[in-house]
């Protein structure tokens, strides 16, 4: 019942992040509730293992969260930078441009 | 730029190693838990595309170049298909796993471990292929 409460809960959650993902003015709004809705499918995930008691779902619950970091700096490097591959050390380490 | 992110870096260079064993471990214990090749492929290569997302593509190009990595594309599906070749002249089915070994059991043991690695090899260098491709266009 404490697992169920918490993933309806969870659940709500969500959908306030899909509200603000769907209204957000800015485009650092979008990713924050891009990034929200991400940390709690990873609690979702690991609350729906304990409800159906198996709790090898935690092992899904860290892949999804590692995969959230990495998604959510690629994002963020792409509007930076428009470029993916960017480093700012292609031409050698000394050039380091200026933070524009 | 990137130089820039001290919190960035030191975070990444933090996690790739537990990236990397947690990849390990999928790969290993995928027949136990949930896991397997493909997934482990996924990870052990999300962890170079986040080296080569903090510290550019050039110099994750260094660490590992493309042509190794085509190489170890074409030599994970050899694994897999080698692998049911061997059945052939023992005189069963491809990849048929009860004649890999004496023991029918631990026939199937190897012959899943082999095979999910030639799976998992296939994946993360796809993975990273696919990476080093789009994050290169247009230079």
């Amino acid at each position: 019942m404490m697992f169920a409460a918490a993933a309806a809960a969870l659940i709500v959650a969500i959908f306030l992040g899909l509200i603000r993902a769907y209204l957000g003015p800015t485009i650092y709004d979008r990713i924050l509730a891009g990034n929200m809705i991400g940390t709690m499918t990873v609690i979702l995930i690991a609350v729906h293992g304990f409800l159906a008691g198996r709790p090898e779902f935690l092992d899904i619950a860290l892949v999804y969260a590692l995969i959230n970091f990495i998604g959510t700096i690629a994002i963020l490097k792409y509007f930076r930078f428009k470029d993916l591959g960017h480093a700012g050390t292609d031409k050698g380490r000394e050039e380091v441009e200026d933070d524009a | 730029m990137m130089q820039r992110k001290p919190i960035l870096r030191v975070t990444s260079k933090v996690f790739m190693p537990f990236i990397l064993i947690f990849a390990l471990y999928v790969q290993f214990h995928g027949d136990f838990g949930p896991g397997g090749g493909f997934q482990a492929g996924v990870i052990f290569g999300s962890s170079f595309i986040l080296y080569a997302l903090i510290f550019g593509l050039h110099d994750a190009k260094l660490v590992l170049p493309s042509v190794v990595l085509e190489v170890m594309a074409a030599l994970g599906v050899l694994i897999y298909a080698g692998t049911g070749v061997v059945s052939f002249f023992t005189g069963d089915n491809f990849l048929n796993y009860n004649s890999l070994a004496h023991d029918p059991l631990h026939g199937q043991h190897y012959g899943i471990l082999i095979v999910e690695l030639g799976v998992g090899l296939t994946v993360f260098a796809a993975m990273t292929l696919i990476f080093y491709t789009f994050a290169g266009r247009g230079r």
